[in-house]
């Protein structure tokens, strides 16, 4: 990126897009994160993650969560889904306040966690069956939506005959069929490489365009960010804490030419900005020693 | 450009061919050794048998002598002029060669016991295979539950494994008079010993097996809405049955190796009274088949149970290669049936050249088989067999 290059501020917003944002604020709120605060007890005393963090989202809206390595994003996720508890702070959930996991908050893991023993099509019938429906509704349910993320030839396949991105297929049907108030992501196509990740990207879009589903995602990808997100979280590391809730500046649904737009370029600096400061400090430096022969030189 | 595959290479799996080859070998190679070792003469055969004792008051036709005792004997037999005794080189009588053992692997299923009333080795053989299964058996039904509540929930752990950790430490066998007082002398204290040997383990392996389940399956069936009962049917058990399987095989293992112990407690019985038995009476061909025996009984049990496997659990990812089922099913079904096969075409076109040579003399073909003789069913008739029952 040339330093030349004049790039518009972020926060500027063409009129539909300012308009989409009232719109998006006007709907209920689905999740309501309040003074989460999160400290864990360490060898090395007491260690903060998390520090008064406050956000709300959306009926239909997706939100991203990005920040820097130990920011606490993956602690945030495994709050809000049940698997952890806050030391302060509520969530709550339609209003209600939850403790402990719930069908309500699906939730969609990097490493898949399907379950190997059961095919495709039982691994989607595990929600409805958890709920108590019957084995004939459960399987229509759950072809229902294999048939949505592509893979209704692969219904009686093992996860273990499936691949990378076909897996988180899976794991998104699974949880979409047990239509949870809100679908928390965390970091789910990290383990993909960058061309099915693309795809994953795109589906995901598709899937939630078409589904009623509010979208919690969780991801250290920028891009990603921007591309997927209503509007971003940026976190701050020790303690996690919330640096600024970014709206991104395009309009829905965004396409890939989006990529190289004015707007996105400039969301992208602020991003970097926010979670690469710029400043380098001495100890980051490595001990360079120049050890090619003169004349030798790469540039 | 064609890498040729070395038989060497660091945490590569061999060529089938390679592989089979040389899980034929793991088996040639012993008992190749153990051949050279009993049918060449000068590599060790340290012992004399005497075939005639000649004018010797020590030596007695049929014994076996030390190679030096044999020696000092004819040279003090030949200066006093006397008949020196004759014999020829031998392995001790505890080393018989591999064709004798596989001669008692089969006779001695047709050898009647020594005394009347004592059971047959077949009789042997299935009382020691109820004593391990009733052992074993028992001990699952509690140990594999117990496990799977210590793996499963911390609050059984801190409850059963400090006690069961002190006692695993404690031998089997030295429960043995205890058993031996409390259940009598029968099968009661067997079963109690090996049940002793696998509880604990078991109760120990399983429970970490349960914990080696992967913690994410569980959240994410806890997000799909999986209540704790459901928890732990739906998720834990379908996801630690193929380790528990195996842990299962291996365990079964360790039953074996506490019935020996088992069966010389009390009344001995079993296989390891068959072999204690015919050690005795210095007939060790027959020693080596009963310690053959079990370990092929364990092997095929093994095999048959990790073939079985890979059709309980579709999922789990086929293991490259031949399993050793598969070589030795091969060795003991198809070469035997591709020679009967070939003798009965062998056989056929001989018919049908006599025929066509015009005589009429041609007997039907029956296949010869040897009646199976029928003392061993008047044996068994005799209540050799002590009833199996935990007291």
């Amino acid at each position: 990126m040339s330093q030349s290059l004049e790039l518009p501020s972020y926060l500027e917003k063409e009129p539909a897009v300012e308009d989409r944002f009232r719109r998006i604020y006007q709907r209920p709120v689905v999740l309501d994160v309040a003074g989460l605060g999160k400290t864990f007890h360490a060898a090395n005393g007491v260690v903060e993650a998390l520090r008064d963090i406050h956000f709300k989202v959306h009926r239909r809206e997706f939100i991203c969560v990005i920040g820097p390595s130990g920011c606490g994003k993956s602690t945030l996720i495994r709050i809000l889904a049940g698997l952890d508890y806050p030391t302060s702070g509520a969530v709550k959930l339609d209003g209600h306040e939850v403790s402990g996991p719930g069908p309500d908050r699906g939730m969609v893991f990097q490493n898949y966690t399907l379950f190997p023993w059961l095919t495709v099509k039982r691994n989607v019938m595990f929600g409805p069956r958890m709920k108590g429906h019957q084995y004939r509704v459960s399987e229509a349910e759950a072809r229902k939506w294999i048939k949505m993320v592509g893979l209704d030839r692969f219904e009686n396949s093992y996860p273990n005959q499936l691949s990378g991105g076909m897996k988180q297929r899976v794991a998104i049907a699974r949880t979409l069929a047990n239509q949870p108030r809100i679908v928390l992501m965390d970091e789910p196509f990290g383990a993909l490489d960058a061309q099915t990740r693309a795809q994953m990207q795109a589906y995901l879009q598709q899937i939630w365009l078409n589904v009623d589903v509010t979208i919690l995602f969780i991801t250290h990808d920028l891009d990603e960010a921007i591309y997927l997100a209503d509007r971003i979280v940026v976190l701050d590391a020790h303690p996690g804490r919330i640096a600024e809730i970014i709206e991104v500046p395009l309009p829905q649904p965004r396409t890939p030419e989006d990529f190289i737009s004015p707007k996105f370029l400039a969301t992208r600096k602020r991003l970097d900005t926010l979670i690469h400061p710029p400043k380098m400090n001495d100890e980051d430096r490595l001990p360079m020693v120049k050890m090619t022969e003169p004349g030798d030189d790469v540039i | 450009m064609n890498r040729r595959p070395s038989w060497l290479a660091i945490r590569e799996p061999l060529s089938p061919r390679k592989a089979t080859a040389l899980k034929l070998a793991s088996f040639l190679l012993p008992l190749l050794i153990w051949s050279i070792v009993s049918y060449v003469p000068f590599i060790w055969h340290p012992m004399i048998l005497i075939t005639s004792a000649g004018d010797s008051d020590l030596f007695v036709k049929g014994e076996r002598f030390t190679r030096e005792l044999f020696a000092s004997e004819n040279v003090g037999l030949v200066k006093d002029g006397l008949k020196p005794g004759e014999g020829y080189r031998v392995n001790p009588v505890f080393l018989p060669a591999p064709h004798e053992v596989l001669k008692a692997f089969f006779v001695a299923f047709k050898t009647p016991p020594y005394s009347k009333g004592d059971p047959w080795l077949h009789q042997s053989l299935w009382h020691s295979i109820q004593i391990i299964m009733w052992g074993f058996f028992s001990s699952a039904i509690l140990g594999v539950p117990m496990g799977i509540l210590a793996g499963t929930f911390d609050a059984f752990s801190k409850l059963f494994e400090p006690f069961i950790d002190f006692i695993r430490y404690m031998p089997a066998p030295a429960f043995g008079a205890l058993c031996v007082a409390l259940l009598g002398i029968d099968d009661g204290p067997k079963i109690a010993i090996i049940w002793i040997g696998t509880f604990f383990q078991m109760v120990l392996v399983v429970a970490n097996t349960t914990r080696l389940l992967d913690v994410g399956l569980l959240e994410a069936a806890q997000t799909l809405g999986a209540s704790r009962r459901r928890l732990v049917i739906n998720v834990i058990l379908p996801g630690i049955l193929p380790n528990l399987y195996n842990d299962m095989r291996i365990l079964l293992g360790w039953a074996w190796t506490y019935l020996i112990v088992a069966e010389l407690i009390g009344a001995s019985s079993g296989i390891s009274w068959f072999i204690n038995q015919q050690g005795k009476h210095f007939h060790f061909d027959n020693v080596f088949a009963g310690i053959m025996m079990i370990g092929i009984i364990g092997l095929i049990c093994d095999q048959f149970l990790a073939l079985f496997s890979t059709y309980l659990f579709p999922w789990l990812p086929n293991r490259r290669g031949t399993s050793m089922m598969t070589v030795v099913a091969g060795a003991f079904l198809f070469f035997p049936q591709r020679y009967l096969w070939q003798r009965g075409r062998d056989k056929a076109a001989k018919r049908a050249e006599r025929q066509s040579s015009g005589s009429i003399a041609a007997k039907p073909a029956s296949v010869a088989t040897k009646p199976f003789p029928a003392s061993i069913h008047e044996a068994s008739a005799g209540g050799a067999i002590a009833d199996v029952s935990i007291t």
